[in-house]
């Protein structure tokens, strides 16, 4: 492949079949990291690609009202009132207040026809670090962890990244923070009193906030570390069902992303790995931003960074060169990255594709419709599949449920007869219903596909289909190395 | 608190369980095959011990965690009780086919769930410092040529170069792949890359439907493993262990998180039984979790990461039934830092012994090549005599 697709490959999702090819990659890439851009999808597979309408945007008090609102008729109908208790009324209230396949929708269609590749390259990286599994309550909230937790933070700090998802809901939610209380606050002493009633400590978000989202397991914390970390987190987050002004009431917050009880909040000062917490709102930011600075957090996150964007068994010298930029920017997220992308650009290895990653990059070489409109997402078709059904055969969706340590980033993870007869087919199903506007001489001419490719391909017969299966399949577009 | 109900970790119930077989014998290629077949259900999340066998004869035990003991727990003898939900177990138990080793961990402390499920599978020294399985190891040494059925490569089987995993996609607008592009497909790549496509050619022949639930998985691998040309192994993957939450109902200690997936280990446990028919007197099943939980119940009915747990057995190649323990006590000076149950059996030493048992290997072998631990204690005297 000519320079650019090599660049676009390993650090983004391709250039689309319509779309020019930038003079210089590395003003590209600046370009992308620096501007705001606009979610883009189609809303009827023959309309012009244009931006997402804003109400399928709710923020996050509408997705409460929203989920509210999914829960009482839901109700109704297993009581049997109101009309509930119908397949179509069933389907309309999940149309109408559940945000899970939306979402994904929108991430999807962005992927596909977004103009900030690297961008989204970047997101779907950070989505995995701080995985949310979908428990279905959460659902509800892992688009807007995306879009709002992650996506819109890529110009900041990693310390502002880690504190907004360690206090988004969604986090909060799956690691079971919202029902954790301080092992001395004023709900457990409380419920002490009462019978039947269960108020204490969850360390499940403390634990993973410091194994997988910072230092990680090397830096050899203690249970008690554990615990304190517990203790500091205890009090943040609301139950999603509650209504915003109750909540409000409650909490003394805005919306759910500060919600903060103080009743279930651990008095005192705490200390995790040598450093005081003061009591507290505060103390949360206090420990995140100590988290964020430690260098333990720095290794391990330039690390896997390397270890996703460069090559999958990084140098010394790479990791260092990333953790060096981190330190002397204070964890600006724009110099980390722009650093892990020049060493992308100048490590020769081909990186292996995610199921996610190839199957867009492959959606947007060929100009397949491959995804349903945003107006016609809950319309039967007869070629495209729901969008959630796709990335399940897939194996792979930030909307699966899976455990907090999320997709791996080592190859050989990915590299199992499943995971290829899967790309086989899809594939064949994405010429096949997808209807690609390129055929695959033309992908490969403006590629610059490789001799062993054009040869590959050309021993597949002359089938459309079986040429296409074999361009895609090929070591150059899985980002494997030829024999 | 009723919203305690819908922890996180109870949803896993819904989402199934997965299969892998391995070691299938291809005609020709084998030459002996082993005495027994050997299949590992991985419990996810850190199981319990405390409460799936409650050691009701220790004084400490009704002190501490009475809010998550079953309180019609099935007595076993005057020492340990067994989990009402596990009742199809209790049946092998009276039978003599079912046996359980309680108080036993593999050796890791450090309460990760990714690290622990990287040691219980890798079967090392130390988390992550293997590439391949146990299981993998030991088919590899056992020498039994085969191929292997799965939804996806776990670490515990990797090791042994023929095992792999398939589980076809139901993928609108694609069709079985064509054996003979895939094979025109693998030959422009490289060596390990190659061998994959091949095996998706090799695959694409065979018409497998595979059912989704627990029971249904089990009983399908059992009838597998019952062929003569059937797989040696097999390992189930059921998730929802990690009982953080609601680990028992409000005024229903039977009830709850861990008494529905221990319903089912129960599940998956019957479906081998009648999957395997005959072949039921040759096997040998094992449970394997990272960790078991804090004595202690913590602030949301529920039990924290820990050290020891319970590991169940059964199959007909067990000569008995029974309890195996070195009962450390539940205490707070017997506790493994003053908050898990201690570990007095390596569970390792389990996992050679059924090793042993089913593959037929040498235990001296097992503990140097497989687990790397030459002085690995031998159990087996315990288990199956």
């Amino acid at each position: 492949m000519n320079k650019h697709f090599v660049i676009a490959q390993k650090t983004g999702l391709m250039f689309r079949y319509d779309q020019n090819l930038p003079q210089d990659m590395g003003t590209w890439i600046q370009k992308q990291l620096q501007v705001a851009s606009p979610a883009l999808g189609i809303a009827t597979s023959d309309a012009k690609v244009s931006e997402w309408p804003q109400n399928l945007q709710p923020d996050l008090s509408k997705r409460a009202s929203m989920w509210r609102r999914y829960r009482a008729l839901e109700k109704q109908r297993r009581e049997g009132k109101n009309g509930q208790d119908t397949q179509a009324a069933r389907q309309a209230n999940r149309h109408e207040n559940l945000m899970r396949e939306i979402d994904e929708h929108k991430f999807v269609q962005r992927n596909v026809y977004g103009a900030d590749q690297v961008k989204l390259r970047l997101t779907a990286f950070w989505a995995n670090h701080f995985t949310i599994g979908n428990t279905f309550d959460t659902g509800q909230m892992i688009g807007h962890a995306i879009d709002e937790g992650i996506l819109a933070k890529l110009n900041g700090s990693f310390a502002d990244l880690l504190y907004g998802m360690t206090t988004h809901p969604g986090m909060l939610t799956y690691l079971d923070n919202v029902w954790s209380a301080g092992e001395r606050s004023e709900q457990a002493k409380g419920c002490a009193r009462k019978p039947n009633c269960q108020a204490g400590l969850n360390d499940n978000l403390g634990r993973e906030l410091l194994e997988l989202h910072t230092v990680s397991v090397a830096a050899g914390y203690t249970e008690e570390d554990i615990r304190a970390a517990a203790n500091v987190l205890a009090g943040w987050g609301i139950d999603f069902q509650k209504e915003l002004p109750e909540m409000l009431k409650r909490t003394g917050g805005t919306n759910h992303w500060n919600a903060y009880k103080k009743r279930w909040a651990e008095p005192g000062s705490k200390k995790v790995m040598g450093q005081r917490i003061y009591a507290g709102r505060s103390g949360l930011r206090q420990l995140t931003d100590f988290l964020a600075n430690h260098d333990a957090t720095i290794h391990h996150i330039s690390t896997k960074l390397c270890q996703h964007f460069v090559s999958d068994s990084p140098t010394e010298d790479q990791i260092e060169a990333v953790k060096s930029v981190w330190r002397q920017s204070d964890g600006s997220l724009q110099l980390i990255h722009t650093k892990v992308f020049a060493l992308a650009i100048e490590a020769p290895e081909a990186k292996l594709m995610w199921p996610m990653t190839w199957l867009f990059q492959v959606v947007r070489l060929s100009g397949a419709t491959y995804f349903k409109g945003w107006e016609t997402i809950n319309d039967y078709d007869d070629d495209l599949m729901s969008t959630k059904r796709v990335f399940k055969e897939l194996g792979q969706s930030f909307w699966s449920l899976r455990q907090p340590n999320g997709y791996s980033d080592n190859k050989a993870e990915w590299m199992s007869a499943e995971m290829f007869e899967r790309r086989i087919r899809f594939a064949q199903s994405i010429h096949k219903n997808g209807k690609p506007r390129q055929s695959v001489g033309q992908i490969m001419d403006r590629i610059g596909a490789a001799q062993q490719t054009r040869a590959l391909v050309a021993s597949a017969g002359t089938s459309p289909e079986d040429q296409f299966i074999t361009l895609m399949c090929s070591p150059e577009l899985m980002g494997l190395e030829y024999v | 608190m009723s919203k305690l109900t819908v922890g996180r970790r109870h949803v896993l119930k819904a989402g199934a369980a997965s299969l892998f077989l391995a070691g299938m014998p291809i005609t020709g290629f084998t030459k002996t095959k082993p005495p027994g077949t050997i299949s590992v259900i991985i419990l996810e999340g850190g199981m319990d011990g405390l409460a799936v066998i409650p050691p009701i004869g220790d004084p400490d035990l009704m002190k501490i965690r009475r809010a998550v003991t079953p309180a019609s727990y099935l007595p076993l003898n005057e020492f340990f009780g067994l989990h009402p939900a596990l009742k199809f177990y209790a049946q092998l138990m009276a039978n003599g086919h079912a046996s359980a080793v309680h108080a036993t961990a593999f050796p890791y402390t450090k309460r990760s769930h990714f690290e622990g499920q990287n040691l219980i599978e890798g079967g090392g020294l130390s988390p992550f410092s293997e590439k391949t399985g146990w299981l993998g190891r030991a088919l590899d040494l056992s020498d039994v040529a085969g191929r292997s059925l799965s939804l996806d490569m776990p670490l515990i089987l990797r090791g042994h170069h023929e095992n792999d995993n398939f589980y076809p996609a139901s993928i609108r607008g694609s069709r079985r792949p064509n054996a003979q592009l895939l094979n025109i497909i693998a030959m422009g790549h490289q060596m390990d890359a190659a061998q994959l496509f091949t095996k998706v050619a090799r695959k694409s022949e065979a018409n497998v439907q595979v059912p989704r639930d627990p029971a249904s998985l089990a009983k399908y691998a059992g009838r597998a493993m019952a062929q003569a040309e059937g797989p040696v192994a097999s390992v189930i993957r059921v998730g929802g262990f990690d009982s953080h939450a609601s680990q028992t109902e409000d005024g229903d200690t039977d009830a709850g998180q861990l008494a529905q997936q221990l319903t089912v280990v129960d599940d998956v446990i019957a479906g081998y039984r009648r999957g395997l028919g005959d072949a039921w007197d040759d096997a040998i099943i094992l449970t394997l979790t990272e960790f078991g939980r804090t004595v202690a119940v913590n602030g949301t009915k529920g039990t924290d990461h820990g050290y020891a747990s319970v590991g169940l057995l059964a199959g007909g190649a067990l000569s008995g039934s029974g309890v195996i323990a070195d009962w450390p006590g539940l205490s707070k000076k017997d506790q493994f830092e003053k908050r898990d149950l201690m570990a007095t059996i390596d569970y390792r030493s389990v996992c050679a012994a059924c090793v042993e048992k089913s593959l037929g290997l040498d235990h001296d072998v097992i503990a140097k090549e497989i687990f790397y631990q030459p002085d690995l204690p031998r159990i087996y005297d315990h288990l199956f005599t």
